[in-house]
C-alpha cells in the first residue's frame, strides 16, 4: 500500500516536473508567434472580450479594465473577486499594471496603440478579433483555443467549445420542433432611435449564433468589421411576413414605436413576428456564442410558428 | 448705405429683379420638394397624389410615402425655414454677419444637457427629452448672451463667447460619454442631426411650436429697419432697442430649440442663408427675413436629399447633418468672405495686473514648475483609498519612470507650444480673445486627422504629423489666399475656425451614429490625451517645440512692431505682409507638432499669454517666456489632475485643460462686460 502510494506520489511528481518543463508554450497572436517560458500565472485583460474568454477557461486575472462597465454591459461570465480595476480599456493605468507585475497583458481591437507601452511592463498578446477580412465567430473560437494553449488548458477549451456546440445543437432541436424542420429566416437588430436600426450581418456574433442553429438571414447583409450596419427603419420591411425579427433590449421607446403606424404595416410586424431579446453583449468572445443562441431562443419561442 | 442705394434705383427695376428672384427660389423649392419625395419612394406619381390627398394607405410603399418620405420633406422645408430665420433676425439685430443659432451655442448646451440625462437620468429621457433638450440650449444661449453683453453682439466677442462655450461645453460631454461608454449611444444619431421620419409625430409637435415665426415676420420688420440706422436713431423714432431685442431674442431662441429638439443638430443653415440672401440681393428687413426663409428651406431640403441619396450608394445611412456640414463649411466662407473686413477690432480689456514682471515672479514659476513636475512624478492616487498618507508620496520604480517621462514632457511642450502660438496669433491680430483653437489653426490638423480615419481607415493614432502638418498646411493656405484681400483680419479666420470645427463636428458625430467602436477612439483622441505618447514622439516634440521657440525669439522684434500698428511697423522699415507670412506659418508649425502628437488643446493659447501679461509681462519678450512658462503649468497640473482624480480611471488632459480654460475664458468676458 505504502510502495503504490510513494509510486503514485513518485509518478505524480514526475508529471508535473514533465508538464512544467515542457510547459514552455509558443502561442500565435495576431503579430505572430510568442514563447512564454512558463504558464503565465498573472493575466491581465484589458478588453472585455478577451477577459470573456479568460474567465471562461477558468482563469482567474489580477486584473480586468474597466469593471463596472464589464459589469454593466457584458455581466456574463461574472468577474471573480480578487480582480483589480486597472482603469479605462483606452488608457490602462500604467502605474496599477506595473504595481500588477503580470506574466502578460492580453489586448484586442482598438488597443493595438498601447502594444509597445504595455510591452515594457509584460509580455503583450494582441488579438484582431473582429475584423472585416476574417469571420469573427471563427476568429473567436481560434482565440480562444489559442489562449487555452497559453495557459495550457488547450483540452478544456475545447471542451467548453464542445459543450457550446452541443447546447447549441439543442437548442436548434427546440427550436426545430417548435417552427418545424424549415426554420424561417431570422434577423437582430438593435433599436438606435425612433427612426434608425442597426442591423446584424453576416459577421456579427448574434449571426453566427443563428446560423450555427440552422436559420438563414432575413434581409441581405454586407460583411463588416463588427458586423452591424445602421440602416433606416423603413429597410426592415424587405424582411417578408415569413421572416422574424428579433431586437436587443435594452430598447427605450420600442412601445411607442411598435403602436406607430407604419411600423404596423411592416410585413413582418403585421405577420407578428418580432420579439425582444434580453440584453446580451454582442462583441464578446467565442462563448458569447452560445449566450447569444440561448438568449435568441428564449425570444424566438415566443414566436407562433406558422 | 444699402437703404440709401435702393432708393436711388428705380423702383420698378427693384421689383421687378425681386419678383425673379423669389419666382425663382420658390420655383426651385416647390421643384425640389417634389423631387425630395420621388428619393425613397416606388409608388406613382398618380398614387403620391392620391395619398397626399387623403386617401387611407394601404400597401407598406404607400405606408412609407405617406408616414416616412411625406414627414421627412415637410420637416427639412420647417426645420430649415426657421433656423435661416432665426439666423437672419439674428444677424439683422446685431449686425453681425456671423451670428446664427450654431454660433450662440445652441446645439452644445442642448447636447450636454441630453448626455447628462440619458447617463445619470436615463427613465427621464424618453419622455421629457425635449424639454431637456430645450433647457439645454436656451442655457447656453443665454449664457453666451450674458458673456458677450449688448456692446459684444455687433462683433466678435459673441462669437468667440460662442465658441468658448461650445467647446467647454463639449469638452464637458466628451468627458461624460468617455467615463460612461455606451449609456449616451442612443443620442449620437440625434447628434448627427437626422431628418428620417416614421411618423407625423415630430411635425404635429413641431408646427404650433414654429407659429412664433409668423409673430417675427408681423412685428420684426420695422424695429429692425429701424436698427439699421442705429440705437441713436432708433430711439430718437421712439423706438426703445432694448425691450424690442429682448423679446426677438427669447422668440428666436424658442424658435431654434424646438427645431434642434426635434432633428438634432444640423448646422450652418441659419448661418448662410441670410448671408447667400444678402449676396442675392435681398435688402430691405422684411426681404431679407422672407428671403432667408426660402433659401433656408431650399438648402436643408437639398442637402438631407443629398443624404438619401448617398445612404442609398454607401452601406452606411449618412444623416442629414453631416451632408449639411460638408457643403455648408465651403459655401459659407464663399458667401461671407468679403463681408469680413479688418473692421472689427474689438479689443478686450485684459484684467489689469502688474506693470512690470516681479523678480519673484522669475523665481516663483521655475520653482512651481519644478514642484508641479515633482508631484506628477512622486504623487501616487493608489494610497488615496483606502487612505495612507507614508505611501501617497513615494519615486516611481525604474520602470514606471521610463513609461511616465514621455506624457510629462509632452504636456510641458504642448502647453508651450500653444502659448506661444497664442500669443503671436493674439498680437498679430491685435485681438487679445485670439487663440489657435479658437481661429480653426488646430482644427486644420484635427480635421486632416479625423478625416483620414473617417475615410482611409486604421486608427487615429495612426494617422502621424504628416497628415496634421497637410491639414494645418492647407488650412493656412486658405486663409492666406483669403486674407491677402483683408488683410488677415479676425473676421476671416474665426470663419475658418468656425467652419472646419462645424465639420469636424459633423463627421464625428457621423462616426459616432455608426455605433462602432471606432468612435469612442476618435472621441477619446479628440479630447487631447498624453497618455499613448511614446519616448520618441516626446522627443520629436520636444526638439521641435525648441526649434519653432527659438524662431519666435528671432521673430520678436517683427511682433513688437506688429502690434504697435501698421503704420509704425512699416515706418521702421518692416516688410509687415512678409512678417504676417511668416509668423502665421509659425502658428501653424506650432499647432500641427501639438495637434499631431497629442491631439487637439483648447484654450491653453488663449490663457497662457493673458497670464503672463497679468503678471507683468507687457512687452513682447518677457511675455515670450512667461508665457510658455504659465501654459506649460496649465497643461501639467491638468495631465495630472486627469490622471489622479479618478485613479485608476483617467481623463485626457485636453478635456481638464478645456474645462479650466473654459471657465477662465467665461469670466473674462463676463468681467470685460461688467467693467
Amino acid at each position: 500500500m505504502a510502495v503504490r502510494a510513494f509510486f503514485l506520489t513518485g509518478l505524480c511528481w514526475l508529471t508535473v516536473l514533465f508538464s512544467s518543463s515542457a510547459s514552455a508554450v509558443t502561442v500565435t497572436d495576431s503579430r505572430g508567434e510568442h514563447e512564454f517560458d512558463t504558464v503565465p500565472e498573472r493575466v491581465v485583460s484589458i478588453s472585455w472580450a478577451m477577459t470573456e474568454d479568460v474567465i471562461g477557461l477558468g482563469i482567474q486575472p489580477v486584473g480586468v479594465a474597466d469593471i463596472d462597465g464589464y459589469n454593466t454591459w457584458v455581466v456574463r461570465p461574472a468577474i471573480p473577486d480578487g480582480a483589480s480595476d486597472v482603469g479605462k480599456r483606452d488608457e490602462p493605468s500604467i502605474e496599477q499594471l506595473a504595481a500588477l507585475k503580470p506574466d502578460v497583458i492580453i489586448l484586442s481591437n482598438g488597443q493595438e496603440g498601447l502594444i509597445d507601452k504595455l510591452e515594457q511592463i509584460a509580455p503583450v498578446l494582441f488579438f484582431d478579433a473582429y475584423n472585416k477580412d476574417h469571420d469573427n465567430a471563427k476568429a473567436a473560437r481560434e482565440i480562444f483555443l489559442e489562449l487555452g494553449r497559453l495557459f495550457d488548458k488547450e483540452a478544456m477549451a475545447r471542451q467548453k467549445l464542445d459543450a457550446m456546440d452541443a447546447h447549441i445543437a439543442s437548442l436548434s432541436e427546440q427550436l426545430k420542433a417548435h417552427f418545424g424542420p424549415d426554420l424561417p429566416q431570422v434577423t437582430g437588430v438593435r433599436f438606435a432611435s425612433s427612426s434608425v436600426v442597426m442591423v446584424y450581418g453576416p459577421n456579427a456574433m448574434s449571426q453566427a449564433a443563428l446560423t450555427e442553429m440552422g436559420f438563414g438571414m432575413a434581409m441581405d447583409q454586407e460583411s463588416n468589421q463588427w458586423g452591424i450596419v445602421q440602416k433606416k427603419m423603413t429597410e426592415l420591411s424587405t424582411i417578408s411576413k415569413d421572416g422574424i425579427l428579433l431586437y436587443f433590449k435594452p430598447s427605450p421607446g420600442v412601445e411607442k414605436l411598435f403602436a406607430a403606424p407604419l411600423w404596423k404595416a411592416m410585413p413582418v410586424a403585421r405577420a407578428n413576428r418580432v420579439a425582444g431579446v434580453e440584453s446580451t453583449w454582442s462583441y464578446g468572445g467565442a462563448l458569447s456564442i452560445g449566450y447569444l443562441a440561448q438568449a435568441m431562443t428564449d425570444a424566438l419561442l415566443t414566436i407562433a410558428p406558422q | 448705405m444699402t437703404a440709401s442705394a435702393v432708393m436711388f434705383r428705380s423702383a420698378p427695376d427693384v421689383r421687378r429683379k425681386r419678383l425673379i428672384r423669389y419666382g425663382l427660389a420658390v420655383g426651385l423649392l416647390l421643384v425640389g420638394f417634389l423631387l425630395h419625395l420621388q428619393l425613397d419612394s416606388a409608388l406613382t406619381l398618380s398614387d403620391q397624389w392620391r395619398i397626399a390627398t387623403g386617401a387611407a394607405p394601404d400597401s407598406f410603399e404607400e405606408f412609407q410615402f405617406y408616414y416616412a418620405a411625406m414627414p421627412r420633406a415637410l420637416l427639412a422645408v420647417m426645420v430649415g425655414a426657421v433656423m435661416a430665420l432665426v439666423g437672419s433676425l439674428l444677424q439683422q439685430v446685431t449686425q453681425n454677419p456671423l451670428l446664427s443659432p450654431m454660433t450662440l451655442g445652441a446645439s452644445s448646451g442642448a447636447w450636454l444637457a441630453l448626455v447628462c440625462v440619458s447617463i445619470w437620468l436615463p427613465d427621464l429621457l424618453a419622455d421629457y427629452r425635449a424639454w431637456f433638450a430645450m433647457g439645454g440650449a436656451l442655457v447656453s444661449v443665454t449664457l453666451v448672451l450674458l458673456i458677450a453683453g449688448r456692446s459684444g453682439l455687433g462683433g466678435l466677442p459673441v462669437i468667440l463667447a460662442g465658441m468658448a462655450t461650445h467647446i467647454l461645453m463639449g469638452a464637458v460631454a466628451t468627458a461624460v460619454i468617455l467615463l460612461n461608454p455606451y449609456s449616451a449611444d442612443s443620442l449620437f444619431i440625434w447628434g448627427a442631426g437626422d431628418l428620417t421620419q416614421t411618423d407625423w409625430e415630430w411635425v404635429r409637435w413641431l408646427l404650433p411650436k414654429l407659429s412664433v415665426a409668423l409673430v417675427i415676420l408681423l412685428i420684426a420688420p420695422r424695429p429692425l429697419t429701424l436698427l439699421r440706422l442705429g440705437d441713436a436713431a432708433a430711439s430718437a423714432r421712439g423706438l426703445s432697442t432694448g425691450p424690442v431685442l429682448a423679446v426677438l431674442l427669447l422668440l428666436s431662441l424658442w424658435l431654434v430649440s424646438s427645431a434642434i429638439t426635434a432633428v438634432g443638430v444640423i448646422s450652418f443653415i441659419g448661418l448662410i442663408a441670410p448671408n447667400i440672401a444678402r449676396n442675392l440681393g435681398a435688402r430691405t428687413s422684411l426681404d431679407e427675413l422672407v428671403f432667408s426663409l426660402v433659401l433656408g428651406a431650399l438648402f436643408l431640403l437639398f442637402t438631407d436629399g443629398l443624404a438619401v441619396i448617398i445612404s442609398q450608394w454607401t452601406p452606411d445611412m449618412v444623416p442629414s447633418g453631416t451632408t449639411a456640414a460638408l457643403i455648408g463649411a465651403p459655401a459659407l466662407i464663399w458667401f461671407a468672405r468679403s463681408k469680413l473686413s479688418s473692421r472689427d477690432q474689438t479689443a478686450l480689456q485684459v484684467p489689469e495686473g502688474a506693470a512690470r514682471v516681479r523678480r519673484g515672479v522669475w523665481i516663483g514659476v521655475p520653482v512651481l514648475l519644478t514642484l508641479l513636475t515633482l508631484l506628477h512624478l512622486a504623487f501616487a492616487p493608489a494610497a488615496l483609498s483606502p487612505f495612507d498618507l507614508s505611501a501617497l508620496f513615494q519615486w516611481p520604480s525604474d520602470l514606471v519612470l521610463s513609461l511616465r517621462w514621455p506624457r510629462i514632457v509632452t504636456a510641458l511642450c504642448a502647453g508651450a507650444g500653444m502659448a506661444v502660438a497664442g500669443l503671436i496669433l493674439q498680437r498679430l491680430i491685435r485681438n487679445p480673445l485670439a487663440s489657435p483653437d479658437i481661429l480653426g489653426m488646430s482644427a486644420g490638423a484635427t480635421f486632416a486627422l479625423v478625416a483620414f480615419t473617417v475615410f482611409v481607415g486604421g486608427s487615429i493614432h495612426e494617422g502621424g504629423p504628416f497628415i496634421a502638418f497637410a491639414g494645418s498646411a492647407s488650412v493656412l493656405a486658405v486663409l492666406l489666399l483669403l486674407g491677402r484681400k483683408t488683410r488677415y483680419a479676425p473676421g476671416i479666420m474665426i470663419l475658418v475656425g468656425i467652419s472646419l470645427s462645424a465639420v469636424i463636428e459633423a463627421l464625428v458625430h457621423f462616426v459616432l451614429a455608426k455605433g462602432s467602436d471606432q468612435a469612442y477612439a476618435i472621441i477619446g483622441w479628440l479630447s487631447g490625451s498624453t497618455y499613448r505618447v511614446s519616448s520618441g514622439q516626446a522627443l520629436f516634440l520636444a526638439a521641435g517645440t525648441v526649434l519653432l521657440f527659438l524662431f519666435s525669439l528671432m521673430a520678436s522684434r517683427a511682433l513688437t512692431l506688429i502690434s504697435a500698428g501698421d503704420a509704425i511697423a512699416q515706418a521702421r522699415g518692416l516688410n509687415t505682409q512678409r512678417s504676417r507670412f511668416v509668423l502665421l506659418v509659425l502658428v501653424c508649425g506650432f499647432c500641427a507638432l501639438v495637434t499631431a502628437i497629442m491631439g487637439p488643446i483648447a484654450f491653453v493659447g488663449l490663457l497662457a499669454p493673458h497670464v503672463a501679461t497679468m503678471l507683468g509681462a507687457r512687452k513682447v519678450w518677457p511675455q515670450l517666456w512667461l508665457a510658455p512658462a504659465v501654459g506649460m503649468m496649465l497643461m501639467l497640473f491638468s495631465d495630472w489632475l486627469g490622471w489622479a482624480l479618478l485613479y485608476p480611471k483617467q481623463m485626457p488632459a485636453g478635456t481638464i485643460a478645456a474645462i479650466l480654460g473654459g471657465a477662465y475664458f467665461i469670466f473674462l468676458l463676463t468681467r470685460r462686460r461688467l467693467g
